[in-house]
């Protein structure tokens, strides 16, 4: 049987973190995600690595957790943190007195609260509104891939030893006498069952901690609460800029690159699978935001996304808004499950913090006195100018800083030594993001890699301003050649999954230049392709 | 400015067609275009419609549809017009209305057109023993080998070997088909040399990506006869060769027929008198222009080329006229599910609606304008692209505006 001394369940941010904390410690961790990893919440929010601002009025403690981690992100994840500064600024519709209570807020927290004129407000923002906007704090927000982020977590940890499985399952729990003992798993792939031997077993599964607990036995108070955003497909801000109000609906908006995410709304639901985002929803969010940035609708739309926050809720507590943000640890002992912990709630931008909180709890039982070094060492080396400068032949410079942190250090290298012996490598499958063919037939054999949407994530080919239009067909072909499954081999059938995927994003922001966009996919793809295929009716 | 007989309005196929069959029908013609049009995009071959005999179906359709509107007699003889059209400009055509050619797609399935370039006209490919394909070293986006697999389910019996041809296209960046279109116009002898090397004999096909040239049939006429093989050319991602060279065939035809063509004029709104429009007001980086005309066609397209746009939900607009706009309301009926499903999209059906003389109409009935005439992808009533129509409902829908 495989064994472990501990096995994470959930590869979202908090989960791998878990990994790369113990690993880090020299503990003995695998790590199992039913899905991809990054599949849940921990890419599905608005990327904001916060500042605190949003939370010092209301959750201090969370605010002052999120000021300090703010600055250990940007040190130790330089390449997945873009340092673009936050703005809070106060509408005329909004509550005066509030602004006070903010002010005091953030200095009680310990976030650096500037505040500045209107002029030099839409000096560094020209499209806030001027009409509404009546005043404008700087803050130390800023802005963080996900994505990102959870790939240099993974590299991390394997450099200790840490190891992972995706689309594994958690099915059930082996204990005896109330001792665990494994986690009982399927592949999701060969429908095969098996054990893993364990000592510890941490339910990290986020929204989907409520179900893991199930397995065990156990009751977990936890809100899956989700919440809509929109991608558009320009930089409309400079900066973090988030209403200086009660924390409500659509009323931030973060520049990641050339795009902009606009969110967030909050909705309890039943199931974290719930990702549907409907026209009301995306309506609502740009009714609430064009008070801010009144040309908001002349923006063209990628798409719109959802994602299940794990709200935890203690016996008796708030949901939704008044949720806490917070996080908690749960040790199921007291449940008579030694050996069961369960970590909920919290945020991305706390990530590290939990981790660090749920290891310390595991290494004490394990006896482990190593301490926690997460804070201190970046999370992958950087990769060397010589490398970029090498790959600057072959890609923009723009593609060259993207590529070589989505990759790492090893596999740019291997990468850029592909570029440069072989020519056709050097083919752009995805232009939108600047991805190389060689970059895309690297990431195939990753260990992660198992369907076409997995080689999107890692090298977000098809994210970009043509939403798959001219990568789908290359990344079937690519795949089909390079994928393990045998369901690559199905071209044709992969080529639609992708399409179908951007699709669902899309349908809901269906307006505007978006409908061009689509009108194309369809002329390429049904028109000049025929994928829906067949002898004429 | 002189007065038209007749301004189009459009530099899509819609566009073109409406303005060759005015211009050979004698008539003082000027064409007002702002972009490229969506023609570089398109494969190439004009669809009718998804059905076996496209004249027949046409026969079943609700009455709403644009092609009851056109009627079968343009319908034929739009057809005609445009093989003749094309054949002058040197871009031979083949098919007819009652029957539909295979095509070879990029991914290896077969499309079927009634209107298709000879190039691509993939009839005989069943009577062939052996399918080359052949990709071109450092061509992007065309991938034989995906190609072949997708194409044996057609074919199982047939025997397939996927080739590599070393051209020496290869440069500092990545090469698309009309790159290589461009490269071997006046060049052919290169890829003639290299599918010789294939050793293809006179039973078997060669599939290529469709790189021979952007003018017409010339680069074929160089290369064919010196294989014993029959080559055939597929579709691909835009720009796609085959829609660029319908696109020169029928600016060549256009040219030579005396028609006016004014490039980046953007018709912002309609000279109305009544129930009657005397011109269109132009404007472009100077100054805005009146070109007064006795007839106008609106060939301005659907939402992919701006005839159609929608800021907000629930609230399409023709922009130059503000005729309205036919749609479905409501996020349900908006859309589908899925992308790629058996039943037309809703926004796809989103347009102007006409009477017998193509003339736009209002919610009751009532014609908006006596002289003003709307083809191609502004007609409403129809996802064109789910039922495969939109080729033929540009050229025929210009034929019926221009003869009316």
């Amino acid at each position: 049987m495989e064994k472990a001394t501990v096995v994470v369940i959930g590869g979202g941010a908090t989960g791998l973190g878990i990994l790369r904390d113990l690993s880090m410690r020299g503990v003995k961790a695998l790590l199992v995600e039913k899905k991809d990893l990054v599949n849940g919440a921990s890419s599905r929010y608005h990327g904001l690595l916060h500042s605190g601002g949003r939370y010092a009025v209301k959750d201090q403690e969370a605010a002052r957790e999120c000021i300090i981690e703010n600055q250990i992100m940007r040190k130790i994840g330089r390449s997945c943190v873009e340092p673009c500064g936050g703005m809070f600024t106060r509408l005329d519709i909004d509550d005066e007195a509030y602004e006070e209570l903010w002010v005091k807020g953030c200095a009680d927290s310990g976030i650096e609260a500037t505040p500045i004129t209107l002029d030099e407000a839409f000096r560094l923002e020209p499209r806030l509104s001027r009409k509404h906007v009546k005043s404008a704090y700087l803050v130390p927000d800023a802005a963080v891939d996900g994505f990102r982020m959870s790939w240099q977590l993974i590299d991390s940890s394997k450099r200790y030893g840490g190891q992972l499985k995706t689309y594994t399952e958690v099915i059930g729990f082996d204990s005896v006498n109330g001792e665990l003992r494994g986690v009982k798993v399927r592949d999701q792939f060969t429908g095969a069952q098996y054990e893993i031997g364990c000592d510890i077993a941490v339910n990290a599964a986020g929204g989907w901690a409520g179900f893991v607990g199930k397995l065990a036995g156990v009751e977990i108070g936890v809100q899956p609460d989700k919440g809509t955003l929109i991608a558009f497909n320009q930089r409309i801000v400079n900066h973090v800029v988030n209403r200086l109000h009660k924390s409500s609906d659509g009323d931030i908006f973060v520049p990641h690159g050339s795009i902009t995410i606009l969110g967030t709304s909050s909705m309890s639901v039943p199931d974290p699978e719930d990702t549907s985002t409907s026209r009301e929803e995306v309506e609502s969010l740009l009714k609430i935001g064009e008070q801010t940035f009144e040309d908001l609708r002349d923006f063209r739309i990628l798409r719109t996304f959802a994602g299940s926050r794990p709200l935890y809720i203690p016996p008796g507590g708030a949901v939704g808004r008044s949720a806490s943000r917070g996080f908690a640890i749960v040790d199921h002992e007291r449940d008579g499950l030694k050996g069961l912990f369960t970590i909920v709630g919290g945020k991305f931008t706390t990530y590290r913090l939990m981790a660090e909180k749920m290891c310390d709890q595991i290494c004490a039982k394990l006896g482990n006195k190593t301490p926690c070094r997460t804070a201190e060492e970046p999370l992958v080396e950087e990769v060397a100018e010589e490398d970029k400068a090498r790959a600057k032949k072959f890609f923009p410079s723009y593609g060259v800083n993207l590529a070589a942190t989505r990759l790492g250090v090893d596999r740019f290298k291997k990468v850029v030594a592909r570029l440069e012996a072989d020519p056709e490598s050097r083919e752009l499958v995805c232009e939108c993001e600047n991805v190389t063919r060689a970059e895309v037939e690297e990431i195939c054999k990753d260990d992660t890699s198992f369907i076409v949407n997995d080689v999107r994530r890692r090298t977000r080919i098809g994210m970009g301003t043509c939403q798959g239009n001219f990568c789908a067909l290359r990344a079937a072909a690519v795949f089909a050649d390079m994928g393990v499954e045998p369901s690559a081999k199905d071209s044709l059938a992969r080529l639609k999954e992708f399409l179908q995927g951007r699709w669902k994003g899309i349908r809901p922001v269906l307006l505007g230049r978006t409908l061009r966009e689509t009108e194309m996919t369809r002329a390429i793809y049904e028109l000049s392709m025929n994928v829906t295929g067949g002898e004429p009716q | 400015m002189k007065t038209s007989d007749l301004i189009v309005i459009g530099g899509g196929l819609s566009g073109f067609m409406a303005a060759a069959v005015a211009a050979d029908r004698g008539q003082k013609v000027s064409l007002l275009t702002y972009g490229s049009g969506s023609l570089p995009l398109a494969s190439g071959a004009i669809d009718f419609l998804n059905a076996k005999a496209p004249d027949a179906a046409i026969k079943n359709l609700p009455d709403h549809h644009p092609y009851k509107k056109i009627g079968a007699k343009a319908l034929d003889a739009a057809a005609k017009f445009f093989v003749d059209v094309t054949a002058q400009a040197d871009l031979p055509y083949v098919g007819r209305l009652s029957a539909q050619i295979p095509i070879v797609t990029a991914v290896g399935t077969l499309k079927y057109s009634a209107l298709a370039p000879e190039s691509m006209d993939a009839s005989r490919l069943a009577d062939k023993k052996k399918i080359f394909v052949v990709e071109i070293n450092g061509l992007k986006d065309f991938y034989a080998k995906m190609l072949a697999d997708n194409l044996k389910k057609y074919f199982p019996e047939k025997i397939f070997e996927v080739a590599k041809l070393d051209l020496n296209l290869l440069g500092g960046r990545d090469i698309t088909c009309m790159d290589a279109a461009q490269i071997l116009s006046g060049n052919e002898q290169i890829l003639a040399d290299g599918l010789k090397t294939l050793d293809a004999g006179d039973d078997d096909a060669i599939i290529i990506p469709p790189i021979l040239g952007l003018e017409g049939n010339s680069s074929r006429a160089e290369v064919k006869p010196q294989l014993r093989a029959q080559i055939f050319e597929t579709t691909c991602l835009p720009p796609s060769p085959p829609g660029i060279r319908l696109q020169r065939a029928f600016i060549k035809y256009l040219q030579k027929s005396g028609v006016r063509i004014f490039e980046n004029s953007k018709v912002i709104r309609a000279v109305v008198d009544g129930k009657k429009v005397s011109g269109v007001v132009v404007e472009n980086s100077v100054r805005e222009k009146i070109f007064p005309a006795k007839k106008i066609i609106l060939a301005t397209g659907g939402f992919y080329s701006g005839g159609i746009v929608m800021r907000e939900f629930d609230e399409p607009r023709e922009p130059i006229f503000d005729i309205p706009v036919f749609f479905p309301t409501g996020a349900e009926n908006w859309s589908n599910k899925n992308l790629f499903g058996d039943a037309p999209q809703g926004f796809s059906m989103t347009g102007i609606f006409t009477d017998e003389r193509l003339r736009p109409i209002d919610e009751s009935g009532k014609i908006l304008f006596e002289n003003v005439h709307v083809v191609g992808a502004n007609l409403g009533g129809c996802d064109k692209i789910f039922e495969r129509s939109a080729g033929g409902i540009a050229i025929s829908s210009a034929y019926k505006a221009a003869t009316v």
